[in-house]
């Protein structure tokens, strides 16, 4: 319902047309942007967990990394998983991608895995593997538990995956030291847990955008998940600690004043409110 | 196990790849035929009692394996070996209905288009961008570039990139963005301090917005992080929030919803719908 | 601890005590038993939402959310078919939004027979069922036209929404539409909160249809799983209280939940 037209500075302090509130968003962010106020960011302790999680695989062990985001949540998961294929990389680990939702999230992924890879000299099917997406959601799941290379059959590429030189002796769950749920889609991790996780105690990290990630909690709190990245934040913190830092950092300086401007302008909204409440004896203007 | 070896001897493993489309369009034809004559020999009521069985069976597989004894080492039961196979095969199946969702887009882009209904244009551009990623984007794949590519890339490929990474991503990227905008306009226009809940809710909207952003630790950095007082560090009352007040309420939204899936599941397994988009009109 | 590949007996007795209370809770209602359902506040504002439209002469918008043929849609579009039977008894025009392909003739054959049951079966226009894009975002941005174009006084946002919720219910205020919404994701539930006037939340959307559509099954299961979350909580406070005076080792419910065949 539209409200009435303003007549008093409280409540016009109340009813800032949304234009100029864009407007000094769209301004905060562009002076973030081009002239940053760096602050210093310390990794917290789900994101440690995340990074410990990857250093602690066994070396005989895979990491499997699935990208179930897009282009939407790109600029919370991109990061992210950059980060852990950094992490990846610089622990030593060997790792594959894979995707079950949506498909362009494994592309995305490669593309970065690919980046990344030049940076570390490291080999396509050697160090790293794009299983690719997968249709199936659960029954992928159940199939890859007993038997990894029927259930993923061909890579990104269209090569057989028993044919590429990082699943020698990989057949089945046990075989995978870790799995890294980086998604923006609810209900992926339910599965994990469900199929993966809870039968064959196959540790399990994640990292979500910041929207859904206090639903996992719960999880976290409960060892479920060894750690968790919230958001750009969580990647920026990770980048911290791979000491590449990059996009995420960018966005936390970005994100800090925008924070602070949407606070603010609670405040000021606020203080309309309680100076209307004042005029009018109390009683709800 | 008799009907492992049954099913073996009625159905080998394909010899040659040819030999295998075979089978494929062998068995492609004869479940269109068992479909067809299901459908014309059953009436309504035989075709209701199919899909129950069947939905019966499906749904039985799964739990029966999970509550039936087990034995042995590995722990399993007559089930168990299937899993595997089965899952391979729902998960083929399931693959059909990607083909299911395009024939529905194309249907009814196709009608707005044949009809010209109002915003048949973008009926048209539907098909227009279908085909350009459809063609490149199979292009693209069976060119078969090594890894990694090389730095002078094939025009198909460079057209693929284009269309993917220059327009697709970045428009939904870019359309993702606007919540920024709403949800700042939407929490200054919404959080007011009307009742005391109100005002909770604001006060732990403020101390997790700042304690989740670099900001905020600042602001409280003169709060030593080995004393005491580190927990009023806003990045400390955040994740405090988070872990303590929000945790329990998301635990217990979770177990809502477990059994609310449970009963849902169980409504379709046994087919205990009823109405309009079931079967019989209840 | 045991694996959780397998059941164990006390895992076993759990299940089929839940699903027996489910399954009878439901043939029960089916049988004809009343079960009570307290009101919902959120379903008292339908009627002023539509009465609202009905006397600024502006259409109604429903959006019955994004996702395809699931329980939340099939829910979504019973309570479609509800609103759809109070608009048109007041000669009230509705539109649809639909994201998915495969929902679309569902949906326009849910509101043909809602107007039939109104006693208004004239009224119906194919063209306001309306398929607007399968791509999240375009569909939300395509809702949004709607909206403004054809100025609805009323916007139902009743499913399963996602991050497109915001960009649908901080426009339709910003149009000036009364917003009704419900949706089970609790991710969205602070956008909608925000920005419409009535909200129901997390399982107060499938006792809403239940309440609304008085259909049995949904009834039945609704009134079962509250007897089962009982016994969940009655677990909790039974293994708080065993976690609190036993070691993990000598704690029994621990490892009967553990699963171990």
């Amino acid at each position: 319902m539209s409200a009435p037209q303003p007549t008093t500075l409280s409540d016009r302090i109340q009813q800032i047309p949304r234009h100029y509130v864009y407007l000094l968003l769209a301004g905060v962010v562009v002076w973030q942007l081009l002239f940053p106020i760096r602050l210093p960011i310390t990794p917290s302790v789900p994101t440690r967990g995340v990074y410990q999680a990857i250093a602690a695989v066994p070396d005989d062990k895979l990491i499997v990394i699935t990208t179930d985001w897009d282009a939407s949540t790109q600029a919370e998961t991109g990061p992210q998983t950059q980060s852990i294929i950094h992490a990846c990389f610089q622990n030593k680990k060997k790792f594959v991608i894979m995707n079950l939702q949506p498909p362009m999230g494994v592309k995305l992924a490669n593309d970065l895995a690919q980046e990344a890879a030049k940076e570390y000299g490291a080999a396509y099917g050697v160090d790293w593997a794009n299983w690719g997406y997968k249709y199936g959601y659960e029954n992928v799941l159940m199939a890859l538990a007993k038997n990894i290379p029927n259930a993923i059959g061909d890579d990104f590429y269209g090569t057989p995956v028993a044919e590429l030189p990082i699943m020698e002796g990989v057949t089945d769950i046990h075989q995978v030291g870790l799995v890294v749920i980086v998604t923006g889609l609810s209900a992926m991790t339910e599965m994990w847990i469900g199929l993966i996780q809870g039968p064959y105690k196959t540790p399990l990290a994640a990292a979500y955008t910041a929207v859904m990630a206090p639903i996992y909690y719960p999880y976290l709190d409960s060892d479920q998940l060894k750690g968790m990245l919230v958001g750009a934040k969580g990647a920026a913190e990770l980048e911290v600690m791979v000491d590449r830092p990059g996009k995420a950092v960018a966005i936390m300086n970005v994100q800090s004043w925008a924070h602070v401007l949407i606070v603010a302008l609670i405040l000021l909204g606020n203080l309309g409110y309680l100076f209307a409440r004042g005029r009018t004896g109390g009683r709800q203007p | 196990m008799w009907f492992s070896r049954l099913l073996q001897r009625l159905f080998p493993p394909a010899p040659t790849p040819a030999a295998l489309y075979l089978y494929l369009a062998f068995a492609l034809a004869g479940s269109i035929v068992l479909i067809v004559a299901l459908h014309r020999l059953l009436g309504p009521r035989g075709r209701r009692w199919l899909i129950v069985f069947v939905t019966f069976i499906a749904g039985l597989f799964f739990g029966l394996e999970y509550f039936y004894p087990v034995h042995g080492d590995p722990e399993k039961n007559f089930l168990t070996d299937w899993i595997e196979p089965v899952s391979v095969m729902l998960t083929v199946v399931g693959a059909l209905t990607v083909g299911l969702g395009i024939y529905s887009l194309f249907q009814v882009h196709g009608r707005a288009l044949a009809q010209r209904r109002p915003g048949w244009h973008n009926s048209l551009a539907f098909f227009l961008a279908t085909f350009a990623m459809l063609v490149f984007g199979l292009w693209e794949h069976y060119l078969h570039l090594p890894q990694p590519p090389p730095d002078v890339l094939p025009w198909p490929k460079v057209v693929y990139e284009i269309l993917f990474n220059g327009l697709f991503a970045p428009l939904q990227a870019a359309t993702f963005s606007l919540l920024a905008f709403y949800i700042a306009s939407a929490a200054y226009r919404a959080f007011r301090v009307r009742t005391g809940e109100a005002t909770l809710m604001m006060a732990a909207a403020f101390i997790v917005m700042l304690g989740q952003v670099p900001f905020g630790a600042w602001l409280t950095s003169f709060i030593p992080a080995d004393s005491p007082a580190a927990f009023f560090r806003l990045e400390m009352l955040g994740e405090w929030v988070l872990r303590w007040l929000n945790t329990p309420a998301q635990r217990g939204i979770i177990f809502g919803i477990a059994v609310g899936a449970l009963a849902m599941s169980l409504r379709i397994w046994l087919s205990l719908e009823r109405g309009t988009f079931f079967s019989e009109q209840s | 601890m045991g694996s959780l590949e397998h059941a164990n007996w006390f895992m076993r007795l759990l299940f089929l005590s839940l699903c027996t209370i489910i399954v009878a809770s439901v043939l029960l209602a089916q049988r004809g038993r009343e079960m009570f359902i307290r009101r919902i506040p959120g379903l008292t504002a339908i009627e002023e939402a539509v009465g609202r439209a009905t006397e600024m002469g502006r259409p109604i918008f429903f959006s019955p959310g994004l996702d395809s043929i699931n329980i939340v849609t099939l829910q979504a579009l019973a309570i479609l078919s509800y609103i759809v039977r109070l608009a048109a008894s007041r000669a009230t025009r509705i539109i649809v939004g639909l994201r998915s392909p495969t929902v679309f003739p569902i949906a326009e054959e849910s509101v043909r027979e809602a107007y039939d049951a109104a006693g208004r079966p004239e009224n119906f226009r194919p063209e306001d069922v309306r398929f607007i894009s399968d791509e999240q975002f375009a569909y939300a941005l395509g809702a949004v036209g709607i909206m403004a174009r054809e100025e609805t006084a009323t916007n139902f946002l009743f499913g399963a929404f996602y991050a497109e919720s915001l960009i649908l219910a901080e426009n339709g205020r910003a149009l000036g539409a009364l917003q009704v919404a419900g949706c089970p994701e609790p991710t969205q539930i602070p956008f909608l909160i925000a920005t419409c006037d009535y909200v129901v939340i997390g399982d107060e959307y499938y006792a809403a249809s239940a309440y609304l559509t008085r259909e049995p099954t949904l009834t039945g299961s609704l009134v079962g799983q509250d007897i089962c979350k009982a016994i969940v909580i009655a677990l909790i406070l039974l293994g708080v209280g065993l976690a609190t005076i036993l070691a993990p080792d000598r704690n029994f419910l621990l490892t009967w939940l553990g699963g171990g065949g």
